[in-house]
């Protein structure tokens, strides 16, 4: 079907990066660099980005990287198979019209959530959209480094 | 691992199909249109069934649609991993390892997954790819994924998968021809070499490997379409969103009574002269008493709901199909958090407003146990149409025709109202009281999926149409007509033999049922029944509408009343009290048989139903007794 061949080198290293620190996340819960940043960095705001720690704090419109599901095995697993994996960007999309729970954009996928749920969640780092136009565009897996970088 | 094996290629096979398949498993996340394929490839010729042991619905047909009705189709339910997280999971396991029983053990797999999704929809590939079964992987929905720029390298993806990749489009039904070349495949007996893939289990590393997979095949993620959050930004919004809903709310329900209402009039007008056109045709006698008055009767009285309950079901499928349930439960979900369910158990309870049956089906919804055990609990309580003939008979007979309000509303209406706001409020103080006690929430989250708004098709609303009707019919017509004949039976033993060696039916107060009304007359004197309503009662214990029948037979035989009409015999036969407090009664006790054992059928066990039935019988007892004595107190 003309397809190119995979040989897009920089994609995937960028790739493997991501396996090593998924990988790492694993295996202690969430990864030394992230829990460095949350504990030991003071929290201030940057331009552009405000710090938020869980899913349940980004307002209406802003998008977080996740980072762990502090649930039970078994929510935490089905979560994740509906796209709440580590280093997923997940957007808050909107609110539920009583103001719970909250719908969020992740991996092209709408999902509501509770409040209660979304507390268990850790995000770091948090992007700010520049301009609400491009709200509904779904976003792209290979921007999450980019979104990392601006949050440090 | 990017190339174990070579991609197996679509070739016509040069023999006729050798049969080595017999029984075909289709399986995939929900929302991926899997339904959809299922009734393409089988057509009308599917079977619903229960797996054994557990309330998890098992769909079987054979696939004519592709041309192999020798071929056994089963259709698991839609999951998104292998993880036993939901009942639903641990049963497509055990199908797919052929270890559940009664269940053919499987020769080959359809997996269809969502090409709009592809990446998250390949974390269910990998699991199931590793049982080693022939499999089919069809991405699903390519037409609108093409449409809207997305693309996938399906020869990549095959030579990734190690096997075959074919693009479709359930909806259209293109591409479908590569299910019968997988089915017609040379030397399929044989079972592919399992693939080795590098995650097993944990969630996170399968995303990481169907990332990685997704991106070595080119797949391009279609963007996303404006129009669903555009609707959404209206559906949902603050204000806007709960007035829309309360609007389609109470659009069901003037559609299902206004609408639905005379179709059941009219309909049952039909069936009425059906039967005086057949009664010259069946000699007279016990013969033709049982089968017009007994059997058709009875069959009747549930035939005159279909219409009502047809077009409930077909506007719950239209709001399914669409996507607007979903937001409907999401608006929901606060209110019902009040009172303990989630957002979920709205659904099943709008249902129940025609049949608690199919509602109690539509719980099924609720992957959490507790809430869902709560939901069927209560569902009863809604005010099913069984209940209005029974309301609508008494209200004529009972409450006068006063109207206020300049006309605009009447004192019936005003009563009918409350009853249906009696249940409401039965059902929310009981789930509250359930979710506060025995069924204490537990820690499984509300999780909900909102798709994106579809067009639904005439296809698949008038297959479930058929579907739920034909489920209603078996369950509500078999016990109900074996109810009236017994019925029937009851109440023309034991005969009594009069002169000239004739034998005729007794009168009615003699009768087995008479003397059994008589027998529990003192239980229900204090709630303002006399016997014959304790007989209706009895009678309705199997089927609430069985009450109205009942009671015209009744009152047609018993010689007194012959003459008059229904409505002012009961009248003449009861007081205002008594008429408040039966239909109170009807109101809160579960006279349901079909209720009952779908609840069984649904918990795996009677205790529940026995549960609801006695709980439901005392509640409507006390409050059928302060509403005898309020009412005697006000009105004299």
């Amino acid at each position: 079907m003309g397809f190119p061949e995979h040989n897009d080198l920089a994609d995937s290293v960028c790739n493997a990066d991501r396996i090593g620190r998924i990988l790492k996340s694993d295996q202690s819960g969430r990864s030394f660099i992230a829990g460095l940043r949350q504990n030991v960095l003071p929290f201030r705001r940057v331009q552009g980005v405000r710090r938020v720690s869980l899913l349940s704090e980004l307002k209406v419109g802003e998008t977080g990287v996740l980072e762990a599901l502090d649930l039970p095995e078994s929510v935490q697993n089905h979560l994740m198979h509906m796209g709440f994996v580590p280093d997923a960007q997940v957007k808050a999309l909107r609110r539920a019209p009583a103001g719970d729970p909250t719908v969020y954009l992740v991996d092209g996928m709408e999902i509501a959530l509770r409040h209660e749920t979304a507390e268990a969640i850790r995000v770091r780092g948090l992007y700010i959209e520049p301009n609400a136009q491009t709200a509904s565009a779904a976003p792209r897996q290979n921007e999450a480094p980019q979104l990392v970088e601006a949050a440090r | 691992m990017s190339s174990c094996c070579t991609p197996p290629a679509f070739e016509p096979p040069s023999a006729p199909p050798a049969g080595a398949f017999k029984t075909v498993l289709l399986i995939g996340p929900p929302n991926s249109g899997k339904s959809t394929l299922f009734n393409r490839l089988t057509g009308l010729r599917q079977k619903v069934a229960n797996y054994p042991g557990v309330t998890v619905e098992q769909r079987m047909g054979l696939m004519a649609g592709v041309g192999r009705p020798d071929l056994t189709l089963i259709d698991l339910p839609g999951i998104y991993s292998l993880t036993a997280y939901s009942e639903d999971a641990r049963v497509s396991i055990d199908v797919l390892r052929g270890k559940m029983p009664g269940t053919p053990k499987p020769d080959a797999v359809i997996l269809v997954l969502d090409s709009l999704h592809l990446t998250r929809q390949l974390m269910l590939a990998a699991p199931v790819l590793n049982v080693g079964l022939p499999t089919l992987v069809l991405l699903n929905m390519s037409d609108l994924m093409k449409q809207r720029g997305g693309k996938v390298d399906t020869l990549e993806l095959a030579r990734e998968l190690c096997a075959p990749v074919a693009l479709i489009s359930a909806s259209h039904g293109t591409g479908l021809d590569a299910v019968s070349l997988f089915l017609n495949q040379p030397g399929n007996g044989t079972a592919a070499k399992p693939l080795v893939l590098p995650v097993i289990g944990n969630a996170a590393s399968a995303h990481t490997w169907a990332a990685q997979v997704s991106r070595r095949t080119g797949y391009k993620a279609p963007l996303s379409v404006e129009g669903t959050r555009k609707i959404d930004n209206i559906l949902l919004h603050r204000i806007w969103g709960p007035i829309l809903f309360l609007a389609v709310v109470i659009g069901v329900f003037e559609v299902v009574f206004a609408i639905g209402q005379p179709l059941s009039d009219g309909f049952g007008e039909i069936l009425a002269r059906i039967g005086e056109f057949a009664r010259p045709l069946i000699p007279s006698g016990w013969l033709q008493s049982l089968i017009l008055d007994g059997a058709w009767k009875g069959v009747g009285s549930v035939l005159v709901f279909l219409p009502q309950i047809l077009l409930l079901f077909l506007f719950i499928g239209i709001l399914e199909d669409t996507g607007y349930l979903a937001r409907a439960a999401l608006i929901a979900d606060r209110v019902m958090r009040t009172i303990g369910l989630n957002g979920k158990a709205f659904i099943p309870l709008l249902s129940a407003y025609a049949c608690a049956v199919p509602a109690i089906m539509a719980t099924r919804t609720i992957e959490n146990r507790r809430d869902r055990l709560a939901t069927i609990l209560v569902t009863p309580f809604m005010t099913c149409s069984a209940r209005l003939p029974v309301y609508l008979l008494l209200i004529a007979a009972f409450i006068p025709h006063t109207l206020y309000l300049h006309g605009l509303i009447g004192l019936q209406t005003i009563v009918m109202l409350s009853l249906y706001l009696a249940g409401f409020v039965g059902a929310m103080t009981t789930a509250w009281l359930l979710k506060s006690s025995i069924l204490k929430s537990s820690e499984t989250p509300f999780i909900l999926e909102l798709p994106q708004y579809r067009m639904p098709t005439l296809r698949s609303l008038s297959l479930r149409l058929m579907d739920r009707g034909s489920v209603f019919l078996r369950q509500a017509g078999t016990i109900i007509l074996s109810v009236t004949l017994a019925l029937w039976v009851l109440a023309h033993l034991p005969v009594v033999h009069v002169a000239g060696g004739a034998y005729t039916a007794p009168e009615l107060a003699d009768s087995i049922i008479g003397r059994l009304g008589h027998f529990i007359e003192p239980a229900i004197a204090p709630l303002g029944f006399n016997w014959k309503i304790g007989i209706g009662l009895l009678s309705s214990v199997l089927a609430r509408e069985v009450m109205v029948s009942t009671m015209g037979t009744l009152y047609g035989a018993d010689p007194a009343t012959q003459s008059m009409h229904l409505q002012t015999a009961l009248h003449h036969d009861m007081t205002l009290g008594g008429a408040l407090a039966l239909m109170i009664f009807f109101a809160f006790a579960m006279q349901c048989t079909s209720t009952m054992a779908i609840v069984k059928r649904e918990t795996n066990s009677w205790k529940w139903p026995a549960v609801q039935f006695l709980y439901m019988l005392a509640l409507a007892w006390i409050a059928a007794f302060i509403v005898n004595h309020v009412a005697m107190a006000i009105f004299g």
